[in-house]
């Protein structure tokens, strides 16, 4: 009897082990069955160009954002009944793995997120689809409409290669609540670093239940903004590291200032700095705009958080890192019909306004910022467009997946304290070097 | 007649392969090519998306004797290795010669033992990952109940490597143990019967009748374990990022295989570094394969 019982646990353990096989598969399924619709499709084509039913994949990584994308899909669905849109959502590090093999068989998604940390690869090797035609003979697109930095981010000799989606800027989110046990006013947009700097410490408590700011080993939502806020570099324009920069080390120091005096904590991993936020560990922090949809669902956040412009260096000088996404297609869809109508809607006016009004992220459309302004009252947000004015670029180059990872590594001793700061950037910006001299 | 035997040989000789040729085939094209090509890929230095590789020679292998973290990862990757082995056997020996015994439950102890086997890793790790988190996690919340200073289990560079280990034994220990428990049931209790009219003990009949019994699985359960272990990758590669001060001092091989040939995209020297990881793995089964005339008994 016993034995009995053992082997039915046994067999209920191995069925629910094929169940979870089969969950994974479940998105491959869905691939497998494209190419018998895809032939369909090239047959069809050839008559009406939608009347047979076309699936196209779209590939993102933000489930944040994917959310909002679902709701777009179902109205884009709608108005175009043979096109259905397949989302298959990867996180960030993932998307780039899986988009890299499948670049390399030939099987890339119909449609895609570009990022300037990846697009030069992609752009070089032909894995995205030139759309100067496209765009040429479309009557809802024209690239006069979207930042010019943008624009040229995704350009590569003379060709377009994808279409603005959206751009991010990074503000000061902070803890009112604790702003008002303390007794201090709100930071606002005459704030310098001493004043971040005085607030954090008066913010921290000694039993570190509390810390004034939230200091972590994190580039774009850290230390690049106050390299360039104090007129540092993270890449010359000749493609030099600007590590080792007086201005960069400065502004380092003071950063990692933080961490030394306790009025950080010390953090290293990417889930963490949000999870430090939502558990009321530390009163302040930098994060992007595209966490907004995020932070607005958190209870704690949306009660006690608001946002504002990152504070000046003591010289004045402003900047907040910006960047922003492309839609690309894939150069061998075999749905380009389909494909180019769905990015054509995702980045028309229509399409842009209804991202920023569904608060998906800030769209890239002129015009269309108001919108995005609306979508959330939960926050003071639009301190993220007012960055606009002096924003500065993401730093990037053709390998800058390959340095930042090399970089982090020499720059973690800094924090701590293996290192001296000037010791970690001299390093950072030898590994860079190094790396960048490796580039075609 | 003697045609009518050596056809009959031949007939028996292609029945032979045609039953095993499914795994044959199976391994071939899923393991053996691969090897051979990632062999081939090793000497070169790889373009992107596969195309235009360089052929470069032992560069790759020049580099990686010069690369210090390819140091770490193999220390890294042999002391975990020593670490989970040992604890994840011994573990499963204990559990399965008490669950061998007639106690009331069984089937659910076994199955308990079992349940972590069929998590996938991914999961496993992320509960582990809240479990040792710093400052709200719940061990930390048990020790300083107990009046002792938290441990930063997932960034401390002393503690990360130990904290990999205790989830991987923790998930492996079921498996080894359902192994073991197979080759326990196989021992005729003839054996007990007898050594108990010897008036034999529990405990010489544990060392005399059992471990000598037992021993083909066990060798089998440490020669696998091992290899298994030497290819520890994805508990490492959920809890550890590039980021965390623990980095060098958990990062094994085949998470430095994959950051070189996924993320930097240099699959060349990706390649070149699997290569250091065969070596030793190779090294180190035929080295437990000579072992293993001195203690394991098969029977008959």
């Amino acid at each position: 009897m016993k034995r009995r019982v053992f082997s039915a646990m046994l067999s209920l353990i191995f069925v629910l082990t094929m169940l979870a096989g089969c969950g994974n598969t479940s998105v491959d399924k869905s691939q497998s069955t494209e190419p018998a619709k895809t032939q369909k499709n090239i047959s069809g084509e050839k008559t009406t160009s939608t009347a047979e039913p076309v699936t196209v994949t779209y590939a993102l990584w933000d489930s944040n954002q994917a959310l909002g994308f679902e709701k777009m899909a179902d109205e884009f669905t709608e108005k175009n009944p043979n096109i259905k849109i397949e989302i298959q959502l990867n996180g960030w590090s993932d998307y780039w793995t899986a988009l890299d093999a499948a670049a390399s068989a030939g099987t890339l998604p119909d449609t895609f997120w570009m990022h300037s940390n990846n697009f030069y690869r992609y752009a070089s090797n032909e894995m995205l689809k030139s759309l100067d035609d496209l765009i040429a003979s479309s009557d809802k697109i024209d690239l006069k409409n979207y930042p010019e930095g943008l624009v040229s981010l995704y350009n590569y000799n003379g060709k377009q290669y994808c279409i603005p989606k959206d751009f991010d800027t990074i503000g000061l989110w902070y803890n009112k609540t604790m702003f008002d046990e303390a007794g201090l006013e709100y930071p606002d947009e005459n704030w310098t670093w001493d004043d971040l700097y005085e607030a954090a410490k008066k913010l921290t408590k000694p039993d570190k239940s509390q810390y004034g700011f939230l200091a972590p080993l994190h580039n774009q939502e850290g230390f690049y903004n106050f390299i360039y806020q104090n007129g540092g570099t993270v890449i010359t324009p000749d493609k030099k590291s600007g590590y080792d920069d007086p201005k960069t080390i400065e502004a380092m120091e003071f950063y990692i200032r933080f961490v030394k005096e306790g009025l950080s904590p010390l953090i290293f991993g990417d889930a963490e700095r949000a999870e430090a936020m939502q558990n009321g560990l530390c009163a302040m922090g930098f994060f992007g705009s595209w966490n907004l949809s995020g932070f607005a669902a958190n209870e704690y956040m949306a009660k006690n958080f608001d946002v504002t412009v990152l504070p000046a260096a003591p010289n004045g000088g402003r900047a907040s890192i910006y960047n922003g996404l492309g839609y690309a297609i894939a150069p061998n869809t075999k749905k380009l019909d389909a494909a180019w109508k769905w990015v054509e809607y995702l980045a028309s006016e229509e399409g842009q306004l209804r991202q920023a009004e569904l608060g998906i992220a800030i769209s890239a459309y002129k015009g269309t910022a108001d919108a995005w302004v609306e979508s959330n009252k939960t926050f003071n947000i639009k301190c993220f467009i007012d960055m606009l004015d002096y924003a500065v670029i993401r730093p990037y180059s053709n390998t800058t997946a390959v340095w930042e990872d090399k970089v982090y590594e020499e720059l973690r001793g800094a924090f701590t304290g293996e290192k001296t700061v000037e010791q970690a950037c001299r390093d950072a910006a030898a590994v860079m070097n190094e790396s960048l001299a490796q580039e075609r | 007649m003697i045609d009518g035997k050596s056809k009959s040989k031949i007939n028996e000789w292609l029945w032979g392969w045609f039953l095993v040729a499914p795994a044959v085939i199976g391994l071939i094209i899923l393991n053996i090519i691969p090897a051979i090509q990632t062999f081939y890929l090793s000497f070169f230095k790889s373009g992107d998306f596969g195309r235009g590789n360089i052929f470069i020679g032992l560069e790759n292998y020049k580099k990686l004797i010069n690369d210090s973290q390819v140091w770490y990862a193999v220390r890294n990757t042999l002391l975990y290795t020593l670490f989970v082995v040992p604890v994840s056997v011994f573990l499963a020996a204990v559990i399965a010669v008490l669950l061998n015994k007639n106690i009331k439950g069984r089937g659910i102890y076994r199955s308990i033992y079992y349940m972590p086997v069929i998590a996938t890793p991914a999961a496993v790790t992320m509960v582990w990952r809240w479990l040792y988190n710093y400052h709200y996690g719940l061990i930390n919340y048990v020790l300083k109940q107990l009046g002792l200073n938290p441990v930063n289990w997932i960034d401390d560079p002393k503690v990360a490597l130990i904290s990999i280990a205790i989830i991987s034994i923790w998930s492996t220990t079921g498996y080894n143990m359902v192994l073991i428990l197979a080759g326990l049931q196989d021992i005729p209790t003839v054996y007990y019967e007898a050594s108990n009219i010897d008036g034999a003990n529990a405990i010489t009949q544990f060392f005399k009748i059992t471990i000598p019994l037992v021993s083909p699985t066990l060798f089998f359960v440490i020669t696998t374990s091992v290899i298994q272990c030497m290819q520890v990758f994805d508990v490492v590669y959920m809890m550890i990022d590039v980021t965390r001060p623990s980095y060098d001092s958990t990062v094994s091989l085949v998470y430095l295989f994959y950051n070189n040939s996924f993320k930097y995209l240099n699959k060349g020297y990706g390649s070149a570094i699997v290569m250091v990881l065969l070596l030793i793995i190779s090294v180190i089964t035929v080295i437990q394969v000579k072992l293993q005339k001195r203690w394991v008994n098969y029977m008959g």
